[in-house]
């Protein structure tokens, strides 16, 4: 579904990636594991069209992707799912779903895709009218991806759905992202090491200083000592 | 002596809904694209000459109603050009604040004195939308200004519905909120930016028009507009369209006030007094946030 | 740039400027011309030190000149004060009026400075053509037509005699440039680097913005002032028409073409935008018209002014090997 193929990305001056391949089947979760500022939200950006200065090949659906802006992406059914949420403060829960489905392709499955999104996260539904500033961090971080979802998106880019939260939220957020992707939509998502998130993972990516050092199952990922060691914590 | 203070409490409401109306726009602009424009009277000057043109020598078969149909497609046509060639060039440098103040006050010398070259120093006056008067307890309240009132506040309250109420209008507040969380969604910013500027741009038109036929169309009256709309934003405090309307009231009650006991002299003065006061008080304004 | 290296630009700068009346002295078109770089150049630079280096949007600086032109010439024309006491004098009511509009604005974020320092100069016009400037003495709409020239040492320097005037303008400047030069290198210059970098950061190691840019803002203000009111004993008359927009549009070029914060290019910027100006006098009303459509212009094309283009090219003549293409 998605191909990226010797992806190099720059940040002013600093080339963040490079040469990054990565291949993410239809209905797949993809995993990208790493160190803090290697890259990996970099990467997700440059897919949905959030990086200015990239080069290389990025495919999507059998077509090229690369260069297009993100309102384009988000119609195409690519979406970032940031990892500090990006909501809009002063507005209610309700306002902030709309707007996921403000592109084009979105807006007739507005109503459906809200009725499954409060079915997913029925706490939402609860706090519709509550402003998005006053929800506790889990609660935003579901609007979050709620927000994404409203996007009719069938490819998600998830950054980092566990940073700054609680273990027992965070079980909350993947098993949530495993109950998406059952739902047929595909995800990237992106985690720093965090042990459970290998049981999500159909496919399992490195990414240090910029680049990838490993590509593999889970299974594979276990049997490498120094994986085990630094990523896993197993 | 007591009906002449029931006249300036009057002309004082009328001037602060005209001013209610051109405020929001700038705080529009300001809360939603942080950018400052300077030119924002010549846009005032220009809705005059807009109405004065199709008004006097085109005689447009309609009035005030054909007038108002063409000046804000128009109107709109003109902001969103101008941001797009000149502001949004901008962006990219890390001081653009100070190059947008830039190009906008280099924009508004260029109008002001194109509006000079083109229609002369002379002012022009143009016709009132109604004639006669109406008698409202012994209170003696012009037609033509309670038109103005009314249409000032009824603008007024169709743009905020606008902003509220429709797909474009939340968009418009989500770039305010969050620029980068607009992106994400898939709203693109550049127009919003662009249209948020053209909207603005009508706004003041539309004040320009509405003022100019209490008084006159001149090529230079736009500074003191801009000043006052801007003192208006500041006061109230930026971004905060509430704010702004309470004071926009105020203002133009002060103005009239102070045009009426001391003489017009001092009503440039007295604002800024008021308005260096509030700000070393409540640095944010009235009703300013973040 | 380094401290020597600025200096050293100044320098030649300024000696080639000064022995210019050797060769157009008699010329009094020119002189004029030269006298106006002169005065302009401080008035630039020291914008450019409020708005480029200490970060401070303010657009008071037409304002602060005018009032400094107004109260020496108002001292010296109804007290009869010997004029070089009034320019002083002249300086301090600005550098205090600095102060004064400082010490509410400069606390806020920086459109809300840019309203207060503009706020003063919109205010300025009404105040000097109505009753009460009528009342100060500052001659209304009509304005003051005759202040008293400069005499220095039983000398009298005005404009019937270009030369020694424009030494007398070469002086003031040098010492005021030089002024500038001090406050941008020193230790306030460094302050003000580390506050446009990082204000949270440069606050925590104690540097204390509010202080600074005050204090900046009074001897920028003050500079301006004495300025200011030299430029009215120099042309003789003044009226509030030096606050329209097109003069303020014009400092604005000044500092367009010589480049926001490249500072030596503020004073090449008055310079050439001066002499622009004055040569495109015969076009009369169109004048102000072509100033700004100039400024939209040059903001787009020229974002960091002539300094900034010389550099550039000149960093294209130093980069030919293809190797310096960003790689890590």
């Amino acid at each position: 579904m998605l191909n990226v193929a010797d992806l190099d990305a720059y940040y002013g001056e600093a080339q963040v990636l490079k040469k990054v391949s990565i291949t993410v089947e239809e209905g797949q979760v993809a995993v990208m594991l790493g160190p803090n500022g290697h890259g990996k939200s970099t990467l997700l950006k440059s897919i949905c069209g959030l990086v200015k200065k990239v080069q290389g090949q990025i495919e999507y659906k059998g077509q090229s992707i690369k260069g297009l802006g993100s309102d384009k992406l988000v119609n195409m059914g690519v979406i970032y799912i940031a990892e500090n949420r990006e909501l809009f403060p002063n507005m209610t829960v309700l306002d902030n779903l709309k707007l996921g489905a403000y592109s084009k392709n979105a807006r007739p499955f507005e109503r459906d895709n809200m009725a499954r999104v409060f079915e997913l996260f029925p706490r939402l539904k609860d706090r519709r009218k509550q402003m998005a500033c006053t929800m506790s961090g889990g609660e935003a971080k579901m609007l979050a991806i709620a927000r994404g979802l409203m996007s009719n998106a069938d490819f998600l880019c998830i950054d980092e759905p566990s940073l700054g939260l609680q273990p027992s939220l965070r079980f909350e957020v993947f098993s949530t992202i495993k109950e998406i992707n059952k739902q047929g939509k595909t995800v990237l998502l992106v985690e720093q090491n965090i042990p459970q998130i290998t049981e999500l993972a159909d496919k399992l990516y490195i990414m240090e200083e910029g680049r990838i050092t490993f590509t593999g199952n889970k299974d594979e990922a276990v049997c490498n000592d120094h994986l085990k060691e630094i990523f896993l914590g197993l | 002596m007591s009906l002449e203070i029931i006249d300036v409490i009057i002309s004082g409401l009328i001037t602060g809904s005209v001013y209610a109306l051109m405020a929001m726009g700038l705080t529009l602009i300001y809360g939603v694209t942080k950018a400052f424009n300077f030119a924002y009277g010549s846009f005032y000057t220009m809705g005059g000459y807009i109405a004065w043109l199709l008004l006097v020598p085109i005689a447009i078969a309609g009035g005030y109603f054909s007038v108002f149909l063409l000046a804000v497609p128009l109107l709109f046509g003109i902001g969103y050009l101008l941001e797009k060639f000149l502001v949004a060039p901008l962006r990219k440098y890390d001081d653009w604040e100070v190059k947008v103040m830039m190009v906008t006050l280099g924009l508004s010398l260029f109008l002001d004195n194109g509006y000079m070259a083109v229609f002369g120093g002379r002012m022009k006056s143009l016709p009132t939308f109604v004639s006669g008067q109406i008698e409202i307890g012994g209170a003696v309240i012009m037609t033509q200004d309670l038109v103005i009132f009314i249409l000032a506040v009824g603008g007024m309250l169709c743009f905020r519905w606008i902003l509220r109420n429709t797909r474009t209008g939340l968009a418009v507040e989500a770039v305010a909120q969050n620029p980068a969380g607009a992106q994400i969604v898939g709203i693109r910013k550049e127009v919003i930016f662009a249209s948020t500027f053209a909207i603005s741009t009508i706004m003041v038109g539309l004040g320009g028009i509405l003022l100019s036929q209490k008084y006159f169309v001149a090529p230079v009256g736009g500074g003191d507009i801009m000043i006052k709309s801007w003192v208006v934003t500041a006061f109230g405090g930026m971004g905060s369209v509430q704010g702004s309307l309470y004071a926009a009231f105020i203002l133009g009650m002060l103005e009239a006030m102070v045009g009426w006991i001391f003489g017009m002299d001092y009503v440039m003065i007295s604002i800024f007094v008021v308005l260096l006061t509030t700000l070393a008080v409540r640095p944010k304004g009235l009703m300013g946030r973040g | 740039m380094s401290w020597k290296r600025m200096a050293a630009i100044m320098a030649v700068f300024y000696a080639v400027v000064g022995i210019l009346p050797l060769f157009v002295g008699d010329m009094r078109f020119v002189m004029h011309i030269l006298i106006m770089c002169l005065i302009w150049a401080v008035v630039a630079s020291c914008w450019d030190v409020i708005m480029g280096f200490a970060g401070i949007f303010s657009f008071g600086q037409v304002a602060f000149f005018v009032a400094g032109a107004y109260c020496s010439a108002m001292l010296a024309y109804h007290l009869h004060i010997p004029p070089v006491w009034t320019i002083l004098i002249a300086g301090c009511f600005t550098g205090v009026l600095g102060v004064l509009v400082g010490l509410p604005c400069l606390k806020l974020a920086g459109p809300y400075v840019a309203l207060v320092t503009f706020g003063v100069h919109m205010t300025l016009t009404p105040l000097l053509r109505g009753k009460i400037g009528i009342a100060m003495g500052s001659g209304g709409a009509t304005g003051l037509l005759t202040i008293p020239p400069i005499q220095l040492f039983g000398w009298t320097f005005s404009s019937e005699h270009l030369v020694p005037f424009f030494y007398l303008t070469f002086a003031v400047t040098i010492i005021c440039s030089a002024i500038i030069l001090i406050i941008i290198k020193s230790f306030w210059g460094t302050a003000f680097l580390a506050l446009k970098d990082s204000e949270e950061f440069a606050t925590s190691l104690g540097v204390n913005a509010f202080k600074y840019k005050l204090m900046v803002f009074a001897i920028t203000s003050f500079i301006t002032g004495v300025i200011g009111a030299f430029y009215g004993h120099y042309v003789g008359m003044l009226s509030t028409r030096m606050l329209n927009l097109d003069l303020f549009c014009t400092l604005m070029v000044m500092l367009v073409v010589g480049g926001i914060g490249q500072f030596p290019g503020a004073i090449l910027g008055a310079f050439i935008t001066v002499t622009v100006n004055e040569l495109l006098a015969p076009l009369g009303m169109y004048r102000p018209l072509i100033m700004g459509a100039l400024v939209a212009a040059l903001v787009l094309l020229l974002p960091e002014g002539v300094i900034g283009l010389i550099r550039s090219i000149g960093s294209m003549w130093r980069q030919n090997d293809p190797q310096t293409i960003p790689s890590s």
